[in-house]
């Protein structure tokens, strides 16, 4: 994940270039509210390179093992996902190519993240480390989407998909499957034990 | 003597013959040309180049140019200019991608983007801003000299 994060940082130093637009941005030009929008575009990538691997950090053993180092990195980038990245991707997601189904995947995602965030914040002040795992779990799992929402969007290409339908299939799926992996991780999905039952008992009867 | 008389008249006979080589090629063969070394291949070469772990559409297979009109049209400035489509493909199914004009006497490029022109530059990257009046055909075509 923290190979993807790399990845995406070095591609995304072209939107900081001056005078020089990134293919992303091509794509999406015009929008309304032009200069709103790129300004967002760029608080949202600087936001989320730093963000998404400060939490990929603050989930190691290591760093929760320094509390004071964990709790000040953590506040850190708490304000940056809170005050920047949710607020940016959400006014970016109303101008998400692919239309609504996007769009509200898009919202559903950073919905995640600000819920989360603010519960997890808010267990952890408490001292309730479980639910503040459990939030923090569902954060990191919505950033990671960037990465897996990415290769599945490659994958799909070199499967011949249709690029309008990949871009649907290539978000929902890494953040419905990210939400469902955090829940499984936090302990709260299990599947029931007679799911996998061999259906030839070993011991018959 | 005689030689160098032959040889005159050889010269003087063939500045009569119709050069081909230097003959001006068509609009279309011209335009084709232009927009396919000025932005087809630069277009193809931005891809070969690109990430692909990225949310910008993944790089066509490949892209046609197809030239939207067989005579020149003129724009408000007597311009003459050449429309042109550029269609990409993906899988199977080719799509209309880009779409523009190219001006015959300066060989500036220019894409649509909604209801505006920009220079063809935009795409490859550059921060450049719509230019009006262009690629727009007068109603009709300018008298001739």
């Amino acid at each position: 994940m923290m190979a993807g994060a790399l990845l995406i940082g070095v591609a995304s130093l072209e939107y900081f270039q001056p005078q020089h637009l990134a293919p992303f941005v091509i794509e999406k030009l015009p929008v309304r509210f032009e200069a709103l929008w790129r300004a967002s575009l760029k608080v949202h990538v600087a936001s989320a390179l730093f963000s998404f691997p400060l939490c990929l950090l603050l989930m190691t053993r290591t760093l929760r093992r320094y509390r004071a180092w964990h709790r000040w990195l953590g506040r850190i980038a708490g304000m940056v996902v809170l005050g920047a990245l949710v607020p940016s991707g959400i006014f970016l997601s109303f101008e998400a190519k692919g239309g609504a189904s996007v769009a509200i995947g898009f919202l559903l995602s950073a919905g995640i993240v600000l819920v989360s965030m603010v519960a997890g914040v808010r267990a952890a002040r408490r001292g309730d480390v479980r639910l503040h795992a459990r939030g923090m779990r569902h954060v990191v799992a919505q950033l990671s989407v960037a990465v897996t929402s990415r290769a599945l969007l490659i994958l799909l290409d070199v499967s011949g998909v249709d690029p309008d339908s990949a871009y649907v299939v290539a978000l929902w799926i890494p953040v419905l499957g990210s939400a469902a992996l955090a829940e499984v991780f936090s302990g709260r999905l299990r599947f029931s034990e007679a799911q996998f039952t061999p259906s030839i008992s070993r011991n018959p009867t | 003597m005689t030689h160098l008389r032959t040889f005159s008249l050889s010269l003087l006979l063939l500045t009569f013959i119709p050069s081909h080589a230097g003959a001006e090629p068509t609009i279309q063969e011209w335009a084709k040309s232009r927009v396919n070394t000025g932005l087809v291949q630069a277009l193809n070469q931005r891809d070969a180049e690109r990430s692909r772990f990225s949310r910008v559409i993944q790089p066509p297979r490949e892209r046609r140019l197809r030239l939207l009109t067989s005579v020149p049209s003129y724009d408000e400035k007597e311009r003459a200019f050449a429309s042109y489509a550029i269609d990409v493909r993906y899988g199977d199914e080719w799509r209309a991608s880009v779409s523009g004009c190219v001006y015959r006497k300066s060989g500036q490029i220019y894409v649509q983007l909604d209801d505006e022109y920009r220079p063809a530059a935009f795409l490859l990257g550059e921060d450049v801003a719509p230019v009006k009046g262009v690629c727009l055909a007068r109603s009709a075509p300018p008298p001739r000299a």
